[in-house]
């Protein structure tokens, strides 16, 4: 501020206002001229007063001009106005108060009123000269300047006596004080009115209203009022809701936590799957805490166990001794007279007194116990069924009684045994339940495993089953077929069967008419099932309508191929062991036939006589195979010797009261196994003619193994028949025009 | 210390456990199995990279339960979190990932 005071009296007022107000806009930094001269701090501080007096500076009072015409300086004529012409006037409305008007007025009694004399008379008036000047130079200084304000101060510096301005000499000062004054007066004079108004407002029901002198606001007597209008006040309303619960947790993640709780969780869920196996026995074991005598007792129990066992075996071996003899060592010779001709010989019988009533529905040895054979007691008398099965483990070293034997409570009627896990066995009930049994648990376990009756078990018999490898996950699988035309994956999983519908047997039935205009599609009815040897994917499916479908674990809808194998239900089809393109198939239409995959026809067809319960290809020569029938005979045939009719017929069984429904050959040994519709199994040895194995080419220089003869013997067989059309194989003279 | 523990684990019990496994959970029943499966598919399909996994998992959540879920994957970490009641699921998968799921808005 001091530095600009300097600069000269000319300098306006309100260009100090204005420097004034830009101040925030500007940064303070002053742009010093080279040439300027220093000048003392003390100076600067000191103040310079600035008079503002209405005297023009500018004003020359004897302007003198040459006059050409008289030859001399003459004095100027001045115009009345100073040097400022105006150019428009208005004539203000207000009139001084102190004029003689104004005076008059007052004296009449204007301005006595109450509240409203704003304006109390339009006067005309014209102003004298030296304000007029005062208002130009104002104007000129400050043009936006109030026109009220400018008379105020025009009028204060008049009349000095009225304003406090001469107590304060520094001029600047004045001039804010003067400013100040301008809205101060106004304010004075709008107080009053306000609080009238406020008075007003508030007593209005009152109405006490009191002339009295109006205080004069200014020289012109100019109020002015103004009201405001109600201002509610504010006020603001919230509402909060309750905020959701919220909780904390904290944990920490680490590798050996996470370890530990998995490890434990994985421990948890194997002692579930422990306990959900033998439930039955642990409930009984949980009953009666044992005791020490009491596990005592038990071991000794073993003890006798066992040597009872042995005993039993000791005693059997001497009651069969001739039998053992006969299947060791009796080879009938009569066999060397009869040309190719062979005969089986009767050894054991095996039953089991409880189920004398029942069928064997299904018999398969053991794959790893040569001596072992396992049989499915169930019931093939459909209108009379049994109430319940068993699955019973025959041992050749002990015919009397069978080494492992379960009542189910349904019959069963198909059996296999795991290649894997020779003790396990799974087995397809009567009721379409499918089970799997652990031989090695103790009998009150009963089935490990069981599918779930209503959830996912067959709505038919299960006529066949036949594990499977294992699935990806490495669980067991095994398949089943049944009457209700759907082949089913069984996974075996931690404490449960799994199911997955692998394909619907679909026919060629048109669909029935329902109830309500339904169609229901009619499913052909599986009977037998058998998987191709080496491609696990394909599967052959015998109907009971005699069609053989090849069918793939990929495709659940449309079979592979389709053959009109047999015109009565399929009951077997089993492939070879040396050749996996040729199988065998039987049926209740007495026929046995021969095939080979993409064939539509057989390569042999062989007539029994009565319905072939079972059909089997020997392990030990790829031209052999057995059928039993529904007569009581056993037929053993050998292409390789002849290709028409069977080289044994043999009756086994009575043939009015007993059928024969399954036989199996042994893995190893020489005999052969076939149970009948009244529960007893016989186990046949095969005399050596129905087992000659190959003898190598006498040109052959190396030894060629015998598998290989077997293949070619299968082969240069199967190449005689292929190209000439199939003919048909006759066992009987009687049943040639059938 | 993962290193250590992990080792007798491996020569021990050649068990590898690749199911999810709940740790600590107050979710709806639906809720749960939900995220249950979103963590095991975006675990499995960012094997490599937990970001991406816990990603994913938050924006189907997002999607599927309303803003502003929060995921963690990883493989060791502690973590203590205020969440909303019955959105919290902290959980194990694949052996050696802790997947934390809430939600906190």
């Amino acid at each position: 501020m001091p530095p600009k005071k300097k600069e000269g009296q000319q300098k306006s007022r309100a260009n100090l206002g204005e420097d004034d107000a830009l101040e925030w806009l500007k940064p303070r930094q002053l742009i010093k001229p080279d040439e300027q001269e220093d000048v003392a701090e003390s100076d600067l501080v000191e103040e310079v007063g600035r008079i503002l007096t209405t005297l023009n500076p500018q004003w020359v009072l004897d302007e003198v001009a040459y006059h050409y015409g008289r030859h001399q300086f003459l004095v100027k004529p001045k115009p009345t106005f100073g040097k400022a012409y105006p150019l428009l006037i208005i004539a203000g409305t207000a009139i001084r108060k102190d004029s003689e008007e104004a005076k008059a007025q007052i004296s009449a009694g204007y301005g006595m009123v109450g509240f409203d004399d704003a304006g109390p008379k339009k006067v005309k008036v014209k102003k004298s000269s030296a304000e007029e000047e005062e208002e130009e130079e104002k104007e000129a200084a400050a043009p936006t300047d109030e026109p009220a304000g400018e008379e105020d101060v025009a009028h204060d510096e008049e009349k000095p006596a009225d304003e406090p301005k001469e107590e304060a000499p520094p001029p600047p000062e004045t001039v804010e004080a003067v400013e100040e004054v301008v809205p101060e007066v106004v304010e004075e004079e709008a107080e009053p009115d306000d609080g009238q108004a406020a008075t007003l407002d508030a007593a209005l029901s009152v109405l006490d209203i009191k002339p009295r002198v109006k205080k004069l606001a200014n020289q012109f007597n100019f109020c002015e009022r103004a009201a405001l209008t109600y201002n509610f006040p504010r006020r603001s309303i919230d509402t909060q809701t309750i905020p959701p619960p919220r909780a904390t947790y904290g944990s920490t993640a680490l590798q050996c936590i996470i370890f530990d709780y998995y490890t434990e969780d994985y421990a948890k869920k194997m002692k579930e799957k422990e306990e959900e196996k033998p439930k039955r026995m642990k409930k009984k074991e949980t009953k009666h805490e044992k005791t020490a005598q009491q596990i005592h007792d038990e071991q000794l129990a073993q003890r006798i166990r066992e040597a009872w066992s042995i005993l039993e075996r000791l005693v059997n071996q001497n009651v069969y001794d001739d039998i053992a003899q006969d299947y060791r060592y009796w080879d009938d010779p009569s066999d060397e007279f009869r040309e190719g001709m062979g005969s089986l010989l009767p050894l054991w019988k095996f039953q089991f007194d409880p189920m004398s009533k029942h069928a064997v529905c299904d018999v398969q040895w053991n794959t790893h116990y040569q001596d072992l054979f396992a049989v499915a007691y169930g019931s093939l008398d459909f209108t009379n069924q049994q109430k319940n099965g068993c699955l019973c483990m025959y041992s050749i070293k002990n015919p009397a009684y069978p080494e492992y034997a379960v009542i189910t409570e349904s019959p069963v009627i198909c059996i296999d045994v795991y290649r894997e896990i020779p003790y396990l066995y799974c087995v397809g009930l009567y009721d379409g339940n499918v089970c799997v049994y652990n031989a090695q648990l103790t009998l009150q376990a009963a089935y490990q495993y069981k599918s779930d009756s209503v959830r996912d078990k067959h709505s038919n018999i299960v006529w066949e089953i036949r594990w499977g490898p294992r699935l990806i996950d490495g669980e067991a699988s095994f398949f089943s077929i049944s009457g209700d035309g759907r082949v089913v994956q069984w996974a075996v999983m931690p404490g449960e069967l799994q199911a997955t519908t692998i394909i619907t047997l679909s026919s060629n039935a048109p669909p029935i008419a329902g109830p309500d205009g339904t169609m229901l599609t009619v499913n052909s009815c599986g009977s037998c099932i058998c998987f191709h040897p080496e491609n696990p994917e394909l599967f052959l499916v015998g109907t009971e309508d005699g069609m053989i479908h090849t069918c793939s674990l990929k495709y659940n809808r449309n079979y592979v191929r389709s053959v009109q194998g047999h015109h009565m239900p399929v009951y077997r089809i089993h492939y070879n062991y040396f050749n996996n393109s040729i199988y065998a198939s039987c049926s209740g239409d007495w026929r046995v036939k021969i095939w080979e995959d993409g064939r539509d026809e057989p390569l042999f067809m062989f007539e029994l006589g009565s319905p072939v319960g079972d059909v089997k290809w020997a392990p030990y020569s790829s031209t052999v195979f057995a059928a039993c029938t529904a007569d009581g005979k056993v037929y053993v045939f050998d292409l390789n010797v002849d290709k028409y009719r069977p080289i044994c017929v043999q009756a086994v069984v009575s043939k009015k009261t007993k059928k024969l429904t399954r036989l199996d050959f042994n893995e190893r040994l020489p005999v052969i196994v076939c149970g009948d519709t009244k529960g007893t199994c016989h186990v046949l040895k095969l005399s050596p003619n129905l087992r000659v194995m190959c003898k190598p080419p006498k040109k052959a220089k190396e030894v060629i193994e015998q598998k290989t003869l077997q293949i070619m013997k299968l082969d240069k067989l199967i190449s005689l028949v292929r190209d000439p059309p199939f003919q048909t194989g006759v066992v009987d003279e009687k049943f040639e025009d059938d | 210390m993962g290193d250590e523990v992990a080792a007798p684990g491996g020569t021990v019990e050649k068990v590898i456990h690749t199911y999810p496994l709940i740790r600590h959970s107050d979710m709806s029943e639906e809720m749960r199995i939900e995220a249950m499966e979103l963590s095991v598919t975006a675990c499995e399909k960012f094997a490599a990279n937990n970001e991406l996994a816990a990603r994913m998992v938050k924006e189907s959540m997002d999607k599927k339960f309303g803003a502003a879920f929060h995921v963690v994957v990883g493989e060791s970490y502690g973590f203590e979190i205020t969440y909303e009641c019955t959105t919290i699921c902290y959980m194990y998968f694949g052996g050696n990932q802790a997947i934390v799921i809430w939600k906190c808005s």
